[in-house]
């Protein structure tokens, strides 16, 4: 009788705490988690730091591989999952590998959101997401004084942080609807914009980007609905979207992210998502709401294990409030680590 | 009848009027008195002679058994090989010095049995030596058990309720094997061996001289003297050796017609 | 800075072009001045299937052995990838094909098993080949192209091995496969810009003479030719046949000859034929066939007629392991056949040696009038190092016999007793000097003769005529600093470079070890062996057999019981456990 197979997809906080989670309650079935990136799990919210020369690579993961091991946890790291058969209990890697699974954990996360409208300069801009996005910005910020930060979502104030710290000249755009979903009402924009001034940051009032061109490989320039201006880089920042485009047609009920009840259940027996992917139903709001931040990712990858093993745990809404940074707050507990 | 004795007596005769001695070296045959090899030595050392090779240009290759001595008993250069190595041996002396005339000799044992799978391949490589198979159809020297050669039913001290196998056909066998020239001849007419192995010496290719001798010490039944004198007989007159049919037909119908049987041009 | 060092395998099934892969790899990697080790499997069976593997060890410094690290893996076949990662280091690169043609389940494939740290590099082989040469079967290109992108290796390199190993093709093959090559190159520079290595960055190559690859085989056909070898007879075993299918080419060209036998028993027979008539002549064979020439080759010992028999090892006994290395016909070599049958055994320990030492082995068995057995194995048959192409010394070629001096009328002795054990020998077509070489035993003039004295005289002759030849033959040499030694390490054959290796490494690490290098297997110098060997406190014999048979033969020259350390693996030696019984044992000495 082969063993139970138990498989999370996403490498990030939400998957490393559910298998880990899930070894606890069981010593002998299988453990496979899979991340598209070929890098172990890292701490994404310390990348500015690592930008800003504050910290070194390895300064920037969390657990030693060597640890995966012990608990017999089977790590594949640069793998994408490319489609699943719910049905079958089958799910296929990029590398046309099919894997069977007992059941699973769906933490592959966020990618960064570029608007439809803007997405023909996709190439211009440089999210900053993964620790790929961090050495892209390090070579390029190694080679350009002005960066021109558009979005401004939770990450681009970390971010405007380094660059201000590595002496750069930031452009920075206000968005209204980088938070999806919480909306940034005037007040707090307003209040933000004083302190990234108060920081030496220019904040432009405008409110959407119309062109970007290429001038050169590290030059270009910027039109707003308020004027033109020439940087060296743009930054993309307008928030994070589930990246769940994979799983389609799987037969997974999708919204912008995987629809989960408050047990972290989707519509298939036996298969959780857990992070940034998941939106999650409050049965008090009758609801979906969508959490940011690491420690949030933990806990829902920890209560995912946790009900795959039969537990019925359910979460709790983290409440709707307004972040801080130098002076701002917000109840994500991503910006209470700093 | 005559006796081993007087045998003997007229080859000594034969040798003197012969006038081959420079030939012999100082070595004594080892061989008993009345061994047909005597007669084979003879033969071949008036070829020598005959041919006006200088003995320094020819050498003698020997496996063991009997016809292994035989080196020993020329002023030729001898290589004493191994049993049933003679005829690669004498190929690789051969393809070094063209020039050699090379004579290999050995006996049905060496020839039959352990150095049975060199013959078709020196036929068919025909390579230009000349090959002495002295057949009396038993194991000499190591005192009497049956070769390939010998008949059906012959009592030894190795097979004492008789043999079980059927005897080969040494020149069947060379003409099977495609060997351009085949002659068979008998030890008791050394004459009829030199002027065989004169033209197979000539003869630019692979020569067998499968030659019948008697063991006098060992077979007092089958190859004696008596009977080899009664059953050996010239090859018919109108024997044509270039005919391979006609080779073939004689020798499968008479097994003691002696002469040149087939020479391929 | 850290110098270059990669082992570098390519994985694949029969038509994979797993093989033509590993040679451009040698070749790209030879011509841009690195030192080059490779060796590869081939499936035992003809018919298209089995595995085909390739391993090249690259270095900025000379490269003497391959080890049981693999580096980089370019899988042309995942399922027979599979069987190398017990190979693979933790971090090993891995390029493998990203769409191959079926789903393969998880239990069959191979990146499931591979660990988290290794370095992947999916490519779609296939398909690159496809559109950069409207065909598949330049798979193997587009995957060396991906290697010289992510490893960092010049593509210009491997342009020039794919012009040099298809310019005898058509103009339209040619460019086909340097498209499929390209099109690998471009699209891994771009895909992985940001995982890129520089493996092959090293700016200490060493300059010297133009280097060519070379296999043992290939060197030992090529010294037989530089010897003035005129007759080749042998017969087909693995692995010793590609020395006559080179020579079978080669020979006639310079007015030799190779001759096929119908077996090992007549090709040697040939040879001592060939030999005694004062030509040039020699056989290559393996374990089975040198058991069915031992008869022939004392028959030489005792009628001291020249020859050279090559015998390359492989595993056995019987007909054992045909493609498989091993070191275990030393006793055989040394001692096999009838009687006190002394000969001279020689065993080079890498591809230049094997050039060296059979050029050597035709003059050594004319002076010594003696079969001269060449000990390789297949490893060191099989593999390919880049050295510069060697030339044989006119010294060592030249005729070695020693002709008699005897005035007319004197009877010429031809196994004459004298002081050295060496007759002077005539040659057939020399006047007045006939003899009959004989396996019985003999008197000086040649005549079989059982009596006791004669043979314990002549015993004693073809003995001290053997041990004479210890002045003309490789001295041991040692690789070990001054002083007393906590470990001595003695190698032969293939196995030395590893045990060299080993050795270096520990001194690396500050062990007081060295190595000492034996060739001449028999006959063997004692006193510098004894040299060595005394100043050690432990003798370690690592050997590629289960008996341990070095260690029988001149065990006894060490003060305390040598160390045997054994491996029937059928695999070349690996390193790494020499190092580590090293370590062990300088450990326990300290305590």
């Amino acid at each position: 009788m082969s063993r139970e197979h138990w498989v999370v997809i996403g490498n990030g906080p939400a998957g490393n705490a559910a298998a880990v989670t899930l070894r606890k309650f069981v010593t002998d079935a299988r453990i496979t988690l899979i991340g598209e990136e070929n890098v172990p799990e890292y701490r994404c919210n310390l990348l500015p730091d690592f930008i800003a020369g504050a910290l070194r690579e390895e300064d920037l993961f969390c657990t030693p591989i060597q640890r995966f091991r012990e608990m017999d946890i089977k790590l594949r790291l640069g793998q994408k999952v490319t489609d699943v058969a719910f049905e079958r209990g089958e799910l296929k890697l990029a590398h046309n590998e099919v894997v069977r699974f007992t059941g699973m954990i769906i933490a592959c996360g966020s990618t960064p959101s570029i608007p439809e409208r803007l997405g023909m300069f996709r190439d211009l801009m440089l999210p900053l997401k993964t620790l790929g996005d961090a050495k892209r910005w390090i070579e390029k910020l190694a080679r350009v004084d002005s960066v021109f930060v558009a979005g401004g979502d939770l990450t681009s104030l970390c971010f405007t942080r380094a660059l201000l710290a590595l002496r750069k000249r930031v452009m920075f755009m206000l968005c209204p609807d980088s938070f999806w979903p919480i909306p940034l009402s005037s007040e707090v924009r307003r209040s933000c914009s004083a302190r990234l001034e108060e920081r030496g940051v220019e904040v432009l009032d405008c409110a959407k980007i119309e062109n970007l061109t290429r001038l050169s490989e590290d030059s270009v320039e910027v039109k707003t609905d308020a004027g033109s201006l020439v940087v060296g880089a743009v930054g993309a920042f307008f928030g994070l979207v589930p990246n769940v485009r994979f799983l389609a047609r799987t037969g997974l009920d999708l919204e912008r992210g995987i629809l989960v009840d408050e047990y972290l259940r989707t519509c298939v027996e036996n298969v959780y998502a857990a992070g940034d992917c998941a939106q999650v139903y409050h049965p008090g709001i009758r609801a979906y709401w969508v959490s940011i931040g690491c420690p949030n990712a933990t806990e829902q990858g920890r209560i995912a294990a946790m009900n795959l093993m039969g537990g019925s745990l359910s979460l709790d809404v983290p409440q709707e409030n307004i972040f801080e940074v130098d002076g701002i707050k917000v109840n994500t507990s991503w910006w209470m680590e700093l | 009848m005559k006796t081993p004795g007087k045998v003997l007596a007229d080859k000594v005769r034969a040798i003197g009027e012969a006038k081959i001695f420079e030939v012999r070296s100082e070595s004594l045959p080892t061989w008993c008195p009345g061994c047909g090899y005597f007669g084979i030595h003879q033969g071949l050392n008036a070829c020598i002679k005959e041919l006006g090779m200088p003995l320094h240009k020819v050498v003698t290759v020997s496996g063991i058994g009997c016809a292994g001595r035989y080196p020993f008993f020329t002023r030729t250069y001898g290589l004493h090989t191994v049993h049933g190595r003679t005829l690669p041996v004498a190929t690789g002396v051969k393809m070094a010095n063209p020039d050699l005339t090379v004579f290999a000799v050995g006996g049905d044992g060496d020839g039959l049995a352990i150095g049975g799978g060199h013959l078709p391949h020196v036929a068919r490589r025909n390579v230009n030596i000349n090959y002495l198979l002295f057949d009396n159809s038993i194991y000499g020297l190591t005192k009497g058990q049956p070769s390939p050669s010998s008949p059906l039913g012959m009592t030894s001290k190795a097979s004492p309720y008789g043999t079980l196998d059927k005897p080969l056909n040494a020149t069947l066998m060379a003409l099977t094997y495609g060997a351009s020239f085949v002659a068979r001849l008998f030890a008791g007419d050394p004459k009829g061996i030199t002027n065989a192995l004169v033209e197979g010496a000539r003869h630019p290719g692979f020569s067998i001289f499968h030659i019948y001798t008697s063991c006098v010490t060992f077979d007092k039944s089958f190859k004696t003297w008596e009977h080899l004198k009664e059953w050996v007989h010239p090859l018919p007159k109108d024997h044509d050796p270039t005919d391979l049919r006609q080779a073939f037909d004689q020798v499968l119908q008479d097994d003691f017609s002696v002469g040149v049987i087939y020479k391929r041009g | 800075m850290p110098g270059v060092d990669v082992t570098v395998e390519v994985c694949g099934m029969a038509g994979d072009g797993t093989i033509a892969a590993g040679g451009m790899i040698n070749d790209a990697m030879s011509h841009g001045g690195f030192s080059v080790l490779g060796f590869d499997s081939y499936p035992a069976e003809i018919r298209g299937f089995g595995r085909c593997v390739t391993r090249s060890r690259v270095g900025d410094r000379e490269i003497r052995a391959l080890d049981e690290e693999t580096h980089v893996l370019i899988s042309l076949n995942d399922e027979e990838s599979k069987s190398r990662v017990p190979v693979l280091t933790r971090d090993c690169v891995v390029l493998f094909d990203s769409n191959p043609p079926v789903l393969v389940e998880e239990d069959r494939s191979l990146v499931a098993i591979l660990d988290p740290e290794t370095r992947l590099f999916p490519m779609p082989f296939g398909d690159l080949a496809a559109a950069a040469a409207g065909t598949q079967r330049g798979r193997n290109l587009v995957a060396l192209g991906g290697f010289a992108a992510v490893c960092g290796a010049d593509p210009e390199l491997f342009r020039e091995a794919i012009r040099s190993k298809f310019k005898a093709k058509s103009q339209s093959v040619l460019q086909a496969n340097l498209k499929s090559f390209d099109a690998g190159y471009a699209y891994a520079l771009e895909k992985f810009h940001d995982r890129l290595l520089t493996m092959f960055a090293s700016a200490d190559l060493p300059k010297g003479p133009e280097k060519v690859m070379l296999s043992g085989n290939m060197a030992i056909g090529k010294a037989a030719l530089d010897a003035g070898l005129k007759l080749y007879f042998g017969y087909p075993i693995t692995p010793a046949t590609p020395i006559m299918e080179y020579l079978a080419r080669e020979l006639p060209k310079r007015g030799g000859a190779v001759v096929q036998m119908e077996d090992e028993i007549s090709s040697i027979g040939a040879v001592l034929g060939a030999s005694y008539a004062g030509k040039r002549a020699m056989t290559a064979t393996s374990g089975p066939g040198f058991a069915l020439m031992t008869e022939l080759i004392t028959h030489g010992v005792m009628a001291e007629i020249p020859a050279v028999i090559l015998n390359a090892q492989r595993g056995g006994p019987s007909t054992g392991l045909p493609t498989k290395t091993e070191q275990s016909d030393l006793h055989a070599a040394v001692f096999g056949g009838p009687g006190d049958s002394y000969r001279i055994v020689i065993a080079p320990t890498n591809v230049t040696e094997c050039y060296y030492y059979t050029v050597k082995s035709f003059q050594l068995a004319e002076k010594y009038q003696t079969p001269v057995i060449v000990l390789t194995d297949f490893y060191l048959d099989n593999r390919v190092e880049n050295v510069p192409m060697p030339e044989a010394r006119e010294e060592d070629v030249r005729d070695g016999n020693i002709y008699p001096n005897v005035s007319a009328g004197e009877p010429y002795k031809r196994y004459l007793r004298t002081e050295s054990g060496i007759s002077p020998r005539s040659i057939p077509g020399q006047a007045g000097l006939q003899f009959t070489a004989t396996g019985l035993e003999h008197t000086e003039r040649g005549k079989p003769d059982y009596s006791a004295r004669n043979h314990m005289e002549m015993s004693a002759k073809r003995f001290r005529k053997i041990q004479g030849a210890l002045a003309d033959l490789p001295e041991p040499e040692e690789y070990a600093p001054d002083g007393p030694l906590s470990v001595g390490v003695i190698g032969w054959g293939s196995t030395f470079g590893s045990a060299l290796e080993a050795v270096l490494a520990a001194r690396e690490r500050g062990l007081r070890v060295g190595a000492l290098k034996i060739t001449s297997l028999y006959p063997y110098h004692e006193a510098a062996i004894r040299k060595f060997t005394s100043r050690c406190e432990e003798v370690l014999i690592p050997e590629l057999n289960y008996s341990g048979q070095l260690i029988s033969l001149i065990g006894r020259l060490c003060r305390k019981e040598a160390i045997p350390l054994n491996l029937a693996t059928g695999e070349p030696f690996p390193p790494s456990l020499i190092r580590k019984k090293i370590e062990e044992l300088a450990e326990a000495g300290a305590q």
